[in-house]
């Protein structure tokens, strides 16, 4: 490990872009309905969100089967309006949504599933988007459901 | 770019620890410098001789053994949560090395993330 407690301190993001990393599930957690309060106050202070990526419980929120009351808000239905609308990348991780039964038609196909339910636009895709990410000067928010 | 992945979870009561240890691998597969930190019921990870067969699970000592393997810089251990568990630096596997969790421990890392 390399010590860098003696280097200064610079400010990520200095171009002001965003990734917001998802890991809380809808409506078990705040987690998605802030991140979306987030997004969208980042872009009102015209910044830029890069892409959008759901971890663990998080990628049930690319699903397109969700029904909830009708006097409650669609969590899944707003963030996909709002990712087409602002034409930002939503990513599912994929080992967390195999895991968990959100596939789209690639991989219904693979494991011979009887559905596919990924709503568009978000994709499946690996960890490395994640990093890419990590690795660039974005800075990373995560979204978790905390305790 | 440094991360730091700390994990707060016990190793077979959630799945987050073994996901924020995939995020762990995969920065190392793309030649990221990463790092784990163990605090809380986090640091039960490091214990050696565990058996998950009784939970149908995988015994998560081996992967924590594979990850400098792997490319995972360290395994380091919250002093303060070994003393509440009962771990002395002997209990747990080879891997690992206590550390102080501070500021002076997440400023050396660009990115500090927890799992879940």
């Amino acid at each position: 490990m390399t010590d860098r407690s003696r280097e200064p301190t610079k400010t990520p993001a200095p171009a002001g872009v965003f990734t917001l990393v998802i890991t809380g599930a809808p409506y078990s957690s705040q987690a998605p309905q802030t991140a979306l309060h987030f997004a969208k106050a980042v872009l009102a202070a015209n910044h830029q969100i890069d892409r959008v990526f759901l971890y663990g419980d998080g990628v049930h929120l690319a699903s397109n089967l969700t029904a909830p009351p009708s006097d409650e808000l669609n969590l899944s239905d707003a963030w996909a309006r709002f990712l087409s609308d602002q034409d930002i990348p939503g990513v599912a991780c994929i080992a967390s949504a195999l895991r968990r039964g959100l596939v789209n038609e690639a991989e219904m196909k693979r494991y011979d599933l009887p559905a596919a339910n990924l709503r568009e636009p978000f994709e499946i895709a690996g960890l490395g988007e994640w990093v890419s990410s990590t690795a660039s000067e974005s800075r990373v928010v995560y979204f978790h459901k905390g305790n | 770019m440094s991360t730091l992945i700390v994990i707060d979870q016990p190793p077979y009561g959630s799945w987050e620890g073994r996901e924020a240890l995939d995020m762990a691998f995969s920065l190392a597969a793309f030649d990221q410098p990463v790092s784990l930190l163990f605090c809380g019921a986090g640091v039960n990870w490091l214990r050696q001789g565990q058996d998950a067969a009784r939970v149908q699970q995988k015994s998560v000592e081996r992967n924590l053994a594979a990850a400098p393997i792997f490319g995972v810089e360290a395994l380091l251990a919250d002093g303060q949560a070994c003393l509440r568990y009962g771990l002395a630096a002997t209990d747990l596997i080879e891997q690992a090395s206590i550390t102080d969790f501070g500021p002076e421990l997440t400023g050396r890392f660009d990115h500090v993330a927890f799992a879940g």
